[in-house]
């Protein structure tokens, strides 16, 4: 039980970091890019934040999200894609339910082939009394190639008892029924995996801004093609 | 074999699947313009056949040949037999999610072109021809941006089936189990679209457990497939006298 209130402490009234962006009460903050390096918000009642991250090969070696909900009736939609070559690439994602009546939804896909390293660590921690807490989370990462690694940590720390959270991760290779389908239509197999990937990925292109969801798009076939 | 309306030659054909035995010797001729049924119970080997035929990897092939239009068909990618003219209507269709029943059959369309070495299709004529087999199946247009089997009720799936038959235009296509699961209505439209297909050079092979796709589309040629053999094989007359007596009989 000690042990648990030390935990509380620790977790829960940690700082917001410096130069954290503040959502104002009832404002919208929208953001869809590579989103490299660390990364702080706090989101106050009715706040919302639509973020987008972005990281295509050579465009970021990681990521540090934090969000912050003080806020009744915030909410936090974080979503993103990874597509990893060669080298380590990391996204560490901390939200931090601090009071009730919050929504956080997370869904982050990653490609990882070659000899790449990429490093999913995701937490959610709610507060003690953030009662009525949606919190969710999902990290899915498809392998290609037998050198390329990934690792996905979620973690929920809650410390209210009325909340509806969960959160789900996978490290999986290409279907191959899917694959076979494609072929015996006659779709060879390269273009059946560029189909594959793009399929993938596209649970993260609805959470792309409309306007910029087509350009996104083809930067998307243009690197699957490429790996 | 110099016969030249012989389209599909099968050959004391052996598969396995692990180490089980499925297809105990198959032999099967199929000529240009039919339609072979093939019935036969749960397990009798039916799916297997088809799966051996168009190469699914997790197939082996044990003994036995299969030549079509005078070419090694066992020796090509499942792409290639494609290409070749065959065509599989899954009993399972895949789901695709993110992937549009447009894209998908741009691509399917183009690189069979691109083996027959020509240049894609023009964007209008594709729309024009995607519009014309839609039709054929009666698919709205919405249907051509729906991602390929997400969401699809199971008379919609076999309705996407017969309509990517249509698009490629098959020598030789097999309808797996079309029928399981469809209602009455159902079954009419994707008979309609198989039937609209027929024509003197293309031929068939529909493998069902009932008798039922056999009033719509009527077979020249029956075989019963039992334990990996086919241990009957006759005319339309074979469908009735399942439909009484069952499988016991064989």
């Amino acid at each position: 039980m000690k042990e648990k209130i030390i935990d509380r402490g620790h977790y829960v009234a940690a700082p917001t970091p410096e130069g954290a962006v503040v959502v104002p009460v009832g404002q919208r903050l929208s953001l869809c890019d590579a989103l490299s390096g660390p990364h702080a918000f706090v989101l106050e009642a009715g706040a919302s934040l639509d973020l987008c991250l972005l990281a295509f090969p050579g465009s970021s070696t990681g990521t540090e999200l934090t969000v912050d909900l003080v806020g009744e009736g915030a909410e936090a939609s974080l979503s993103g894609l990874y597509v990893c070559k060669e080298g380590e690439f990391s996204l560490k994602v901390i939200v931090r339910h601090r009071v009730g009546g919050c929504v956080s939804n997370q869904l982050f896909k990653g490609i990882v082939t070659g000899s790449a390293r990429a490093a999913f660590d995701g937490r959610i921690i709610v507060a003690p009394d953030a009662q009525k807490t949606k919190a969710y989370q999902t990290d899915h990462n498809l392998l290609l190639g037998v050198d390329a690694r990934a690792e996905t940590r979620p973690q929920l720390e809650i410390y209210a008892d009325d909340v509806e959270c969960s959160h789900g991760a996978t490290v999986g290779r290409l279907d191959e029924s899917g694959q076979f389908y494609m072929q015996s239509r006659g779709i060879p197999e390269r273009e059946a995996r560029v189909l594959q990937m793009i399929s993938f990925l596209s649970p993260v292109l609805e959470h792309v801004p409309e306007e910029r969801r087509e350009e996104v798009a083809a930067r998307i076939e243009q690197t699957v093609r490429s790996l | 074999m110099t016969d030249d309306n012989i389209l599909l030659d099968i050959r004391g054909l052996h598969a396995s699947i692990g180490d089980k035995e499925i297809l105990k010797g198959i032999d099967m001729t199929i000529r240009k313009g039919e339609v072979h049924a093939v019935m036969g119970p749960n397990g009798a080997g039916k799916s297997t056949l088809s799966a051996v035929l168009v190469g699914r990897p997790d197939y082996t092939v044990t003994a036995g040949t299969v030549t079509f239009l005078g070419r090694d068909l066992l020796s090509l990618s499942p792409e290639e037999r494609s290409w070749a003219g065959l065509f599989l209507s899954f009993q399972y269709p895949i789901e695709i999610p993110g992937v549009s029943i447009t894209n998908f059959m741009k691509a399917a369309v183009n690189a069979r072109r691109k083996a027959q070495g020509l240049e894609d299709l023009k964007p209008s004529e594709f729309i024009k021809l995607m519009k014309e087999k839609m039709a054929l199946v009666q698919m709205k247009g919405e249907f051509a941006k729906r991602e390929v089997n997400v969401g699809f009720s199971g008379g919609e799936k076999k309705r996407n089936e017969i309509f990517q038959m249509a698009m490629l235009e098959p020598t030789l296509s097999i309808l797996d189990e079309t029928d399981s699961g469809l209602d009455v209505d159902a079954l009419r439209i994707v008979a309609d679209g198989v039937n609209a297909l027929r024509s003197p050079e293309k031929s068939a092979i529909v493998i069902t457990h009932y008798q039922r796709l056999l009033e719509y589309i009527v077979p020249d040629v029956v075989h019963v497939l039992k334990d990996g053999r086919f241990v009957k094989t006759g005319g339309r007359e074979l469908v009735d006298f399942i439909d009484r007596n069952g499988y016991d009989g064989f």
